[in-house]
Formats: C-alpha cells, structure tokens, sequence
C-alpha cells in the first residue's frame, strides 16, 4: 500500500527524502563504476517498465482486488539497482495514476526499495544455503512484502500515536497481499531459472 | 489495464495551459508540500477552494479530474471511519460499546481535505502540458540527468510493454483461461509475468544497442528553449504568496 500525500508529518516526509536520495546516490554511483550509466539506463528503463506494467495487474480476492508490489522479485532480479528502478516507478505511478503522493515519493520508495534490497541479500544467501530456487523466491516475496508492512507501520507511528489503529488495520490488509505475492515471485523465479537463469543472481560455483 | 493518458489534453488553451513549465513544476511543488504541513482545517478547506479555482481557470475537464481524485479517495475516506473508532478522546458519540472520537474525525478529515488540495493541484499541473514537456523541465531544472532519463525512457516503454501485456492476455484468454483465485491461475499470471520479464530484458538489450550506435554516451542534448514572460513572473509571485501565507500565524498577524 502506498500512502497519500497529506497523511505524514514533516520531519517523517524529510527523512524519508534524504534516505532515499542517499541510496540513490550510493546505488547509481555503483552502477556507474561496474559497467557504466550508459549502458544501464537503456536497460533499467525497459525493466522498470516491465514491472511497472507488472504491477498494473489486480488479482481478484473475494470482493475486493489486489495490485501486486512485486518488489521482493524486483529485487532477486535488479540487485542493487532494484532502488533506483523502485525510485522511477513509483515517481510514475505518482504522476500518472495518482497511487501514492508527490511529497511521498521519498518515503514510499523507502518503504519498497529497502525492502527489495533485503529480499535481493536472502535470495544471495539462501542460494548458497542450496534451497530450492521457488521455495527461496516464495520466501523473498512473503518477506518483501514483510518487511514494507513493518517499515510502514513504523513511518505512520513516528508520524503521531493517532495512527497505531491505522497501522494495525494496514497490517491486517497486507496478509493476504503477501501470500499473492510469494506465490506469483515464486512461480516467476521458477520460469526464470528455467527459461532465462542469467537473470538471477544464481552462479553455479555459490552452490555447496 | 488502460493506458495513462495523464497529458490528453494538453492541447486546451488558459493561463495555466500558457505557463512556462518549469516556473510552473517549481511553483505548484512548492504549493503541494505547503498544503500538506497545514495544521488548521480551516485554512485546509481555504488551500481546497484554491486548488478548485486553479483547476476551473486551467479549463480541464472536472469527469477527467474526478476520475483521477477517486483513486486517492478509496486510499483516505477509510480513515475517516477508522480514526474517530481509534483514536483515543473526547467520545463524539457511542454505539453498541464502540465510541467515536472528535479527536479522530477531526484528524482524519484534515488528512483528507489536504489529500485532496496536493491531487488537484498536481493533476491541474500535469494536465495542463504535455508529458515529455514536464521531463524536459525537470532536466532543466537540474534534477539528475540519468534520473531524468530513465523517468523518460521508461514513461516511453510503458506504452509498447502494455500492449505486449495485452497481446499475451488476449492470446491466453482466446484459449480459454479464465483467470481465478486457485493455484493454477496463479501459476499461469506467474509465467505471464515471468515471461513479460524475459520480453523486456531482451528488448532493453536491443534498445541499448540501437541506442550506442547512434552515438548515445549518456548525456542526452535537449533543444527545446522555454522563456519566461512578464505574466509567469506574476502568476507564480501569487501562487508561492499564497503558499507562504497559509503557514502564516493568523493570531500573530493580529495582534
């Protein structure tokens, strides 16, 4: 879920811009030193691209519909550059589709982005661990999306104690979210390991 | 899945229309995080009005931009019946055992009224020009040149992936998925997804290849030249004013 514009207080919505841009800094200056700007912005755009589209289609549970965030795959596949991508995306789902808020682009992507670089170490580590490529990729998605509850609930907290219930509430709503979530990254890790391996960090001689 | 058609009418003709793009990204930011910090309701609703009355003098639409403002309210109406039931205070009333606080109602409505102030306004300025026009001026400016340009390649790619999305699905559905909530169907959006993956990862190494062999080196050469005129000058004195004065202490003021 992304918050709106006009839900976080002021030092909530500064920190949130300098850690993002931080990262953005530290990511993009990494892209440059191994390989060159030149050649991933062409190639990150496309990508970008293809999860934004991604994560236009709505699953139907029950009444209601779910968007898939997908940022645990985002991750697996990206890497580090998974922040900038999530930077990009969601400045466009902001601008075009009004999901999120201008003045929260900084925080919503910390939310998502930080959560992708995590699900991209547990995706690293657990290949070394030798366990089974959709199990790991369910794994990285129930835990991506985990993990932007746990940051969200912690952003509307800091905001005021008036948002605990609200929180609780947000949580709740992401349980089946998640469960989507670690099912579809877990079937698109297993396609990927099948069709295309070269886009996951996967290297035969990690494996023990 | 439709197409984000956020610059259909880009075309029209008003004041705002006519506003040098980059004075009007600067201005209209500096408005929406002005009107989000508001503390007063009061004067939320007056930073509303406002944002209304930019909108009507940019001559858009009202069904294109209520359609677009219905998005954020699915996210914040809910907060107004779950804030007044959370929030501890003064008990506005009581049923069945569940009270409901002023405190909350009034919390919850601030957040949406200021919601809705920022989506007006952003949607009067990108509305109001054209969508690579708004890339342009934020190139100049300064904001990071490869953030920039992956903003704009990407916006371009949304496009050809959509329609590449909707091939595949229509494809599937001409043999018969029908898509449900079970195991299945959620393998099969997987290996959709996974393949719209595949897709694109090959197709951003061809992009990246005609790309280098016309010369791109990463540093993209813009022409457009944008000047401002008397009435830009004007237009945004008023509209930082009126930025600045809703954070301006009335009772100060007074005394």
């Amino acid at each position: 879920m992304h918050i709106s514009d006009g839900v976080l207080s002021l030092p909530v919505i500064a920190a949130g811009w300098i850690i993002t841009a931080a990262l953005l800094v530290i990511t993009l200056w990494w892209a440059k030193k191994s390989g060159g700007i030149a050649e991933q912005i062409p190639k990150l755009s496309v990508m970008t691209g293809a999860f934004f589209v991604a994560s236009l289609i709505h699953i139907s549970i029950g009444p209601t519909c779910v968007h898939l965030i997908l940022n645990g795959l985002l991750g697996v596949v990206l890497g580090l550059l998974s922040y900038p991508a999530m930077f990009i995306g969601l400045t466009l789902q902001a601008l075009l589709f009004q999901h999120g808020g201008v003045t929260v682009i900084g925080v919503n992507t910390m939310n998502v982005g930080i959560s992708a670089l995590i699900s991209y170490a547990v995706f690293k580590v657990g290949y070394k661990k030798a366990i089974s490529l959709p199990v790991l990729g369910a794994l990285c998605g129930a835990l991506a999306t985990i993990f932007t509850v746990v940051l969200l609930a912690i952003v509307l907290v800091t905001t005021g104690e008036e948002f605990v219930g609200v929180a609780k509430l947000a949580a709740l709503a992401h349980v089946p979210i998640m469960i989507i979530e670690a099912i579809i990254t877990g079937f698109v890790v297993a396609y990927l390991a099948k069709v295309k391996p070269e886009l996951l960090p996967i290297y035969p001689g990690d494996r023990r | 899945m439709e197409y984000p058609e956020i610059d259909r009418y880009a075309s029209l003709d008003s004041p705002v229309h006519r506003f040098d793009p980059r004075t009007k990204i600067a201005t209209f930011t500096f408005l929406v995080f002005s009107f989000v910090f508001i503390q007063e309701i009061t004067i939320a609703l007056f930073a509303l009005f406002f944002s209304i009355l930019l909108l009507l003098v940019s001559k858009l639409p009202i069904g294109f931009v209520f359609k677009r403002v219905q998005v954020v309210l699915i996210f914040v109406l809910p907060l107004l019946i779950i804030m007044p039931l959370t929030v501890e205070g003064t008990e506005l009333f009581s049923v069945f055992g569940i009270s409901a606080t002023h405190e909350g109602l009034r919390y919850a409505s601030l957040i949406v009224i200021r919601a809705m102030a920022a989506v007006i306004l952003i949607l009067t300025m990108l509305g109001s020009m054209r969508f690579d026009t708004t890339i342009k001026a934020l190139y100049m400016l300064k904001v990071p040149s490869s953030l920039v340009q992956m903003l704009m390649f990407t916006y371009r790619y949304i496009f050809v992936i959509i329609d590449e999305f909707l091939s595949m699905s229509r494809a599937m559905s001409a043999k018969g998925f029908n898509p449900g909530m079970n195991m299945y169907s959620l393998s099969i959006i997987g290996n959709m997804v996974g393949m719209l993956i595949v897709k694109s990862y090959e197709r951003g190494e061809r992009v990246y290849q005609a790309m280098i062999s016309r010369g791109y080196t990463g540093n993209p050469k813009t022409r457009t030249a944008f000047a401002m005129r008397r009435t830009d000058y004007v237009l945004s004195a008023i509209l930082v004013g009126f930025a600045i004065l809703v954070h301006i202490n009335i009772n100060t003021v007074m005394m």
